[in-house]
């Protein structure tokens, strides 16, 4: 065992179901090879079980293979065959069904097998770490402990982590580091108390909201209406996140929560209406079963409606004086319209967050740490856009307490609890110097593990400090800053990264001052994605009005900062998270390295709203051809990319757009996404370090030509013959082919960048005059989805 | 004018491409094995009389390029003397070799040929491994040129009006007619290929070898219904009505026949099988290239004198359903007289080899009931049709 990390050579999974399994997925990812344990099989292959989860993880959406490449990596076993192979594992998470003499059992058995230094964790949700530690072999007591994953494990970010009173601490702080640094999670420490914190918070708003809007008389549909995007929470809101979950796994969840917290003040609330048991009566159990509190019949789906027993069309409208308040900026005015309840819509919001403020203060010292642990838990885990305190903290501490407090005192709170004494003496719950902790009566600091020197910009609470960022200059389209060193970071400043003509000329503006004073360029985008492509609104207003000198203007000058990035004589990286689609992504290509977090999403998508990838795009996947394909017949890779444009595939991860191409053999991913700026930095460095060259400009090679028009025409032909594109998709494809062939000239005649560009200009301005384009991009406008005329 | 007489005619099964018992078989030793075998079935021959090995390939590149009928014959172990052609018109390619052979022989150039067809789809994809285009294709009313095979079906089906259900019901009856065959051993043609497949053992760190035995075609499913059939999805036309299942299937085989002439016959004292009778081929436009055989067997037909009504047993080869229902009810066929064993949509469909293996079925299955004319025919890629006739003597 190292001081500082946790070296795992080999992982187990015990338990093959949908968590366990998925996790042994995403541990793949993070270069792990695993065994995935199950019951044996009386089969003549042993590890079926195993082996047929493992096939499941290939069809399930959304996909837990970071690559399909992945799935040879896992192992399937069996808990009778292949016990002697769990001493090779240095991580082993058990996953198996919620039973503590089950458990218990398979302890017993394995516990013989596993190797001295080996970290033995369990992925529970419901049951108690420290009665499992009871059941753990003794020599593997110290290294135990709970590690609870969300699902889907590879997309939520959350991971709670849980001790028992006998867990080393050495060992919390070891997998805290391997949690984050290797699996790219977000670590939230837990107590060992019933459901830990973003299932006790979450499942407690869950029902609170249920309890409310029955009292109110809501809708089912109407209660998903107010309490999804309306109030920063997932578009699942309530109900729909019940069906997702499972409306039995919801009734067990409850049936836990009502056996274990009978001295909560809200203990009332842990019931099971009459409506829940019986839609599990009949079978309708959410999602999986095709029916729950929502059923699809044929297009059209149906919400169930408690009062006839039966389900109804949904209505999802809000009234309009309802939705002025929820369009109010400020939250502390927002959340006062609420509390003045004239609405019953108005009287159940106020009431889920008076509800919801009141049990994570009451329950603080209990629970949590600090107030930073539940904030981040509900961020992680629910996918809330601010944590409980955050969002009471950002309306406006001590006017809400007061709101609470006057609820309390007309006794309209239905419990008997009072706001905790320090709700007072506070100015919220987060400060700079860190987030209040109950339990100490004091402010903690955020954990200073090595780990966390890491993350350069992490995420921040409402209250937290702001990050130090030295601004070096700062135009209408890029802010350029440092962390106080010798590397450039740009920032720019459009709504989702877009490209438009600040931007070209805030990358030339970062361009100069890296050249002149820095060391290399890194492109960073502090919040939100890398880029989600050009800005098309600019560009169908110029094409609206004709003015296609200015649409001209536009490409040249995006082609030319990005060819002038990449013969730079200093070195740029990109950092890439979330989407890099279209001219974002053409950005990215330019530069001299990319670091991508896994969960980036790569595309040139133009073609879906009638144009073509014009900022050296095509250009690039030419080169590139020619290069990967030094001898031999560059066809079959020329079809791959030209399928992968003419398509707008989009990469499902990071590692498939390596597969694409999109990523070069050289390029970073990284597992957690606020180290991108750590690894897109210390890359700069390095490359700065070792003498940086950029690429020769100016090379040639051979263009695939007229053959390659009409060999790329012939599947487009095909296509449109058999109907599955449109006459407007294949004039697309067409100028596609053409420009990524080098055009309708002699097969092997030599061309450069600057032949390509011209191409690409001239196709794209083609595109842009024509009348089936524009609607595409006006649908995009209107409606955010791709039209297919 | 000598008459060619068919005195022997083998294959091997029939494998699925890709995941079949062939994926690791070269076409070589496929077409190798046949040869073998056709030529040690002829009682007293001796192998250096052959004058010529003719052998069809739809794609002759890689595994089975480099003349692959050469090399075929050395690997059979033919004497160095005995040459070897490969020729190429597609589908029909196996069947042409059978009439060239035939031609030979009648022109009294030669007194033993064998006629032959090879063809892995596991190692040779359709269209070859490098597709280039000419770009005139798309300059004139060539484009169909580019079509792919089974937009050619669509366009069949569309034009003569050949339903969805009944192409399901087409593909139901040529599966479940191949099943009964199997089951009824009538495939007496095929001689089984032993598969040697060496993998490692990493517990005793050796090679291991492993040896199986190919008897029997592979593509025929017991588990089909029309209805499942029905359920399948379009897969060459968003709104068309050719499946998966209505288009014959990629596999791997090859297939031999020795031809010899009447004094060959004789010397040797043979008991032959049949007589190839004639053969003809004629173009359509290749964006229907599934009709080719609706020009095709008129022609073979008045060229042979040999009436329709007369042909006891016609091998249609089934590249889609949609064509070879358009076929058979354009020239009026009748449907129990063709494929009586099942088609390429249960049995495969190995391009280049798939002439020599229905000549090879045809002949045995004549004999085996004993009925006088059959047929082979087939559509054949850029718009052709094919049909020989051969008699059972």
């Amino acid at each position: 065992m190292t001081e500082h990390k946790l070296l795992v050579r080999r992982a187990a999974v015990l338990g093959s179901g949908v968590m366990g399994a998925q996790i042994a997925a995403h541990l793949t990812a993070a270069g792990i090879p695993v065994d995935l344990y199950d019951l044996p099989s009386e089969d003549k292959q042993r590890s079926k079980i195993a082996a047929g989860a493992i096939q499941n993880l290939t069809r399930l959406k959304p996909a837990p293979f970071a690559s399909k490449d992945l799935a040879q990596f896992i192992t399937p076993r069996n808990f009778e065959d292949d016990l002697e192979q769990l001493g090779q594992c240095d991580f082993i998470i058990e996953a198996i069904v919620e039973r503590m003499d089950i458990k218990k059992s398979l302890y017993e058995k394995i516990g013989p097998h596993i190797h001295a230094d080996a970290f033995f964790v369990t992925n529970t949700s419901g049951l108690s770490i420290t009665e499992l530690a009871g059941v753990v072999p003794e020599a593997l007591k110290s290294r135990f402990c709970g590690v609870h994953f969300f699902n889907p494990p590879r997309y939520m970010h959350l991971v709670e982590l849980i001790p028992h009173p006998g867990t080393d601490g050495q060992v919390m702080d070891l997998l805290e580091d391997f949690l984050t640094r290797n699996l790219g999670k977000g670590v939230v420490r837990c107590r060992d108390t019933a459901n830990f914190i973003a299932n006790r918070v979450g499942v407690f708003t869950m029902w609170s909201t249920m309890y409310h809007a029955q009292r109110l008389g809501l809708g089912f549909d109407t209660v998903d209406a107010l309490t999804g995007p309306a109030i920063g929470r997932p578009k699942s809101a309530t109900f729909r996140l019940a069906d997702v979950v499972g409306l039995d796994t919801m009734a067990n969840v409850i049936r836990t929560m009502d056996a274990k917290l009978a001295n909560d003040p809200w203990h009332f609330l842990f019931q099971a209406p009459e409506w829940l048991g019986g839609l599990i009566e009949a079978g309708a159990l959410g999602q999986k079963s095709g029916a729950g509190v929502f059923r699809k019949q044929g297009k059209e789906i149906k919400v169930f409606d408690p009062a006839s027993g039966d389900y109804r069309a949904t209505d999802y409208s809000v009234r309009d004086e309802v939705k002025a308040i929820l369009a109010i900026r400020n939250p502390g005015e927002k959340l006062a319209e609420l509390a003045k309840c004239e609405y019953p819509e108005t009287e159940f919001l106020w009431a889920i967050h008076r509800d919801l403020f009141h049990y994570c203060a009451y329950h603080l010292g209990e629970i949590a740490e600090s107030a930073r642990e539940i904030d981040l838990a509900m961020r992680w885990g629910y996918g809330w856009k601010l944590g409980p305190f955050e969002q009471w903290q950002a309306a406006g501490w001590k006017a809400v307490a007061d709101l609470i407090q006057a609820d309390i005192d007309a006794e309209r709170t239905g419990v008997e609890a009072h706001l905790p004494k320090w709700v007072a003496e506070v100015e919220g719950a987060h400060g700079p110097g860190g987030s209040w902790s109950a339990a100490d009566g004091a402010v903690s600091a955020r954990p200073d593990l090595p780990v966390y020197q890491r993350q350069y910009q992490p995420v921040r609470l409402i209250g937290e400090a702001s990050h130090d960022r030295q601004t070096v200059e700062e135009t209408d389209g890029i802010r350029l800053w440092t962390l106080h060193d010798d590397v450039l970071i740009a920032s720019l400043k459009t709504k989702m990264g877009v490209i438009d003509i600040g931007a070209v000329e805030g990358l030339n503006a970062a361009l100069d001052r890296a050249e002149a004073d820095f060391e290399g360029l890194v492109l960073w985008q502090p919040n939100g994605p890398f880029s989600a492509g050009a800005n098309l609104k600019a560009a169908a207003e110029a094409i609206q009005r004709g003015d296609y000198d200015s649409v001209r203007a536009l490409v040249k000058g995006f082609q030319e900062v990005n060819l002038r990035m990449r013969y730079s004589g200093i070195p740029s990286v990109a950092a890439v998270r979330g989407l890099a689609l279209g001219g974002g992504l053409e950005l990215a290509m330019h530069a001299s390295r990319r670091v991508a977090h896994l969960e980036s999403y790569m595309g040139l998508v133009e073609a879906g709203v009638g144009l073509l990838p014009a900022g050296g795009g095509l250009a690039t996947l030419a080169l590139q051809i020619n290069a990967d394909v030094a001898a031999g017949d560059t066809w079959p890779l020329l079809e791959k990319r030209y399928k992968q444009v003419a398509m707008g595939q989009v990469a499902g991860s990071a590692m498939e757009a390596r597969e694409m191409g999109y990523l070069r053999p050289e390029d970073l991913i990284v597992l957690h996404e606020q180290e991108l700026l750590h690894a897109a930095h210390g890359l700069v460095r390095s490359l700065s370090a070792a003498g940086y060259r950029p690429p020769l400009a100016g090379r040639t090679f051979p263009a695939a030509g007229d053959v390659g028009v009409a060999t790329l025409k012939m599947l487009l032909v095909n296509m449109l013959e058999g109907h599955f594109i449109s006459e407007h998709d294949f004039e697309i494809g067409s100028r596609i082919a053409t420009v990524i062939s080098g055009g309708e000239i002699d097969r092997g005649t030599p061309v450069n960048e600057e032949w390509l560009h011209h191409l690409e200009r001239e196709h794209f301005l083609e595109l842009c005059a024509m009348p089936k384009t524009r609607e595409r991009i006006g649908h995009m406008l209107k409606t955010g989805k791709p039209l297919r005329n | 004018m000598s008459d060619a007489y068919i005195v022997s005619a083998v294959r091997t099964p029939v494998a699925r491409a890709f995941k079949g018992g062939f994926r690791n078989v070269r076409p070589d030793d496929l077409l190798a094995h046949a040869l073998r075998h056709a030529v040690a079935e002829v009682p007293g021959l001796d192998p250096a009389r052959v004058e010529d090995v003719i052998v069809g390939c739809a794609m002759p590149e890689a595994e089975q390029g480099m003349n692959v009928a050469r090399i075929g014959a050395l690997l059979a172990g033919l004497p160095d003397n005995v040459p070897g052609v490969t020729v190429n018109r597609f589908c029909s390619s196996g069947l042409q070799t059978i009439a060239m052979a035939a031609d030979r022989i009648r022109l009294g150039e030669a007194d033993v040929m064998i006629a032959a067809g090879t063809e892995t789809m596991t190692m040779v994809p359709m269209m070859g491994h490098k597709v280039a285009m000419n770009p005139k294709v798309f300059d004139d009313d060539n484009v169909a040129i580019a079509y792919g095979m089974g937009i050619t079906a669509e366009k069949v089906a569309q034009q003569w009006d050949v339903s969805r259900a009944d192409q399901d019901q087409f593909a139901y009856r040529s599966h479940q007619k191949a099943i009964a065959a199997i089951d009824g051993g009538q495939f007496t043609e095929i001689r089984p290929y032993t598969v040697t497949s060496r993998v490692p053992d990493p517990a005793t760190g050796q090679v291991r070898e492993i040896e199986t035995v190919i008897d029997t075609d592979e593509g025929p499913r017991r588990d089909t219904s029309a209805e499942t059939l029905g359920k399948l999805r379009t897969v060459f036309d968003a709104k068309g009505s050719v499946t998966a299942a209505t288009s014959s299937q990629m596999s791997d085989g090859a297939g031999a026949l020795v031809l010899v002439s009447e004094r060959v016959v004789k010397e040797l004292n043979l008991n032959p099988l049949a007589v190839f009778r004639g053969f003809s081929v004629a173009g359509v436009p290749a964006e229907v290239m599934g009709i080719g055989p609706i020009k095709a067997i008129p022609k073979v037909l008045q060229q042979t004198g040999i009436a329709k009504d007369d042909i006891d047993w016609i091998e249609l080869n089934e590249a889609f359903a949609a064509q070879a229902l358009a076929v058979m009810r354009t020239v009026e066929l009748d449907p129990d007289k063709v494929n009586p064993l099942g088609g390429a949509i249960a049995l495969g469909h190995p391009l280049g080899a798939t002439g020599a293996i229905l000549a090879a079925k045809l002949v045995h299955g004549l004999q085996r009931r004993e009925q006088r004319y059959g047929m082979v025919t087939m559509c054949i890629g850029t718009g052709m049709g094919a049909a020989g006739i051969f008699e059972r003597v």
